[in-house]
């Protein structure tokens, strides 16, 4: 029985002819298919194979350049802002020590005249 | 499977040398394994078109991988069924569908029952895609165990254990059919 | 008073207590929101220069140049700047109960006044300073006069005698506290 299925399974599972037409459109497709030669893994330097990636990868480099640029100037913007802020927050200070200083001596030289 | 030939490794040469005739008589030499492999896989003369289609633009890409025409051979039943497992996993909705070319499509062997072999392909178009492929690689391509493994990247057990499975399930399917025949008949 | 009563009085206390307690580094302050001030002023001061922006303004100075150098001196140590300051145009139009707020956080044992002046001219100024295990790790200028409010709340390491360095820079008034100060 197994035999007999197994010679059963190999006469029902002949293979089966496509026609003609099937290598024509492979050989068509094959034509097509400029991007890559049939040897070489790949294309040399200047191949039209190449134009899509480098400009993939242009685009990709000066979007990156243009981002770190803009992330760069944000970054220098808030920095001089920061550093402006610190000066007056400095002026401020110096300021209120100094009214404070000054009253105190007022007070002394007040209490030494009276 | 046709065996490798003085006439294929010269065919082989020449196409790897760039000459397109050679390489469009290698796909004529190639396409009825290729072409059955995906029919019988996919159930669809259309699919299996556009299969056989890719898999020869992927040989014609890696020529130069392919060392003899053993190995061509060899190669494109590995890359066939592999992609062809890998398109009904991504459309599991064609998983099951009985083989829409079953009727018609081969020439039946002399002397064979044409129902038998009806049923037959339609119970292995109904099997799951990788026990399929090992059934369709050992009795269509006549591929032996150690052979479908490597091509599955599976190991020899796991092929032999699909393939006893499989032929337990036909076994069953045929058996089934018959007793429906003879309910009917009475 | 009811039950309900001291619970709504008890929940802002212990929520202020609480971030107070928790949120906040020893010698920073939980400044108020002054928001109704900026209205009434004719001039406004909102400096917030927490640690970060402490460095990223320090990156910024050059320590070649003498008064970018005496600045970094300053900042080095600093965990905070934060400085509010409201000048109107008529007299005492700042609401106290802002002003007691920030006075209340200024207790001993954490905080102690080191000056407290009040001039001819009405301008108020008090000093305080904020010691942990000996050293100093905030100070606290809060100055009020008539047409004027101010707080600074300095946080980190502070060396008076830094600040004094930075005179005459930057516009910085000449400091008349005697060296050593």
């Amino acid at each position: 029985m197994s035999n007999d299925l197994d010679e059963s399974l190999r006469a029902a599972l002949r293979p089966v002819d496509p026609g003609e037409d099937l290598t024509r459109k492979v050989l068509a497709a094959v034509e097509q298919d400029s991007s890559r030669p049939p040897r070489g893994p790949l294309p040399p330097p200047g191949h039209p194979g190449w134009r899509w990636p480098s400009a993939v990868l242009a685009i990709a480099l000066l979007v990156g350049l243009a981002t770190a640029y803009h992330w760069q100037l944000r970054r220098q913007e808030r920095g001089l802002e920061a550093r402006r802020q610190l000066i007056e927050a400095l002026q401020v200070t110096s300021e209120k020590l100094d009214l404070a200083y000054r009253v105190v001596n007022e007070q002394e030289h007040t209490e030494n005249g009276s | 499977m046709s065996q490798p030939s003085d006439t294929s490794e010269e065919l082989l040469s020449r196409a790897l040398a760039g000459e397109a005739p050679a390489f469009g008589e290698l796909v004529r030499a190639q396409q009825r394994s290729v072409y059955s492999l995906a029919l019988r896989m996919l159930g669809n003369r259309q699919k299996a078109e556009d299969l056989a289609q890719e898999v020869f633009l992927q040989l014609h890409r890696n020529l130069a991988a392919i060392e003899s025409a053993a190995h061509l051979g060899f190669w494109l039943r590995r890359v066939t069924a592999n992609r062809a497992i890998d398109r009904l996993r991504r459309e599991p909705r064609a998983q099951m569908l009985p083989l829409e070319a079953a009727d018609g499509v081969a020439d039946e062997a002399e002397g064979a029952d044409p129902l038998l072999m009806r049923q037959l392909r339609v119970l292995v178009g109904e099997l799951p895609p990788t026990p399929r492929a090992v059934v369709l690689l050992r009795y269509q391509e006549d591929l032996d165990p150690t052979d479908i493994a490597r091509a599955l990247s599976m190991s020899i057990h796991t092929v032999k254990s699909h393939l006893k499975r499989s032929l337990a399930a036909l076994r069953k399917g045929i058996d089934a059919a018959a007793q429906d025949e003879v309910g009917s008949s009475t | 008073m009811s039950a309900r009563g001291h619970l709504a009085m008890l929940v802002p206390t212990l929520v202020l207590a609480a971030r107070l307690a928790c949120a906040e580094p020893p010698g920073q302050l939980l400044l108020p929101n002054f928001d109704s001030l900026t209205g009434k002023s004719i001039q406004s001061v909102n400096i917030t220069l927490d640690s970060t922006l402490l460095g990223l303004a320090a990156s910024f100075l050059d320590s070649s140049k003498p008064d970018d150098a005496a600045t970094m001196q300053v900042v080095s140590g600093l965990r905070g700047i934060y400085v509010r300051s409201y000048t109107f145009n008529k007299d005492f139009p700042y609401p106290t109960a802002d002003v007691e707020t920030v006075r209340r956080q200024l207790v001993p044992p954490a905080w102690q006044r080191l000056v407290q002046v009040h001039s001819k001219e009405q301008a108020n100024v008090d000093i305080y300073i904020s010691v942990d295990h000996g050293r100093a790790n905030g100070l606290a200028i809060i100055s009020s006069e008539p047409r004027q409010f101010t707080i600074v709340n300095i946080v980190g390491s502070i060396d008076l005698k830094k600040l004094h360095q930075l005179e005459g820079k930057f516009g910085v008034p000449k400091l008349q506290l005697p060296d050593g100060q």
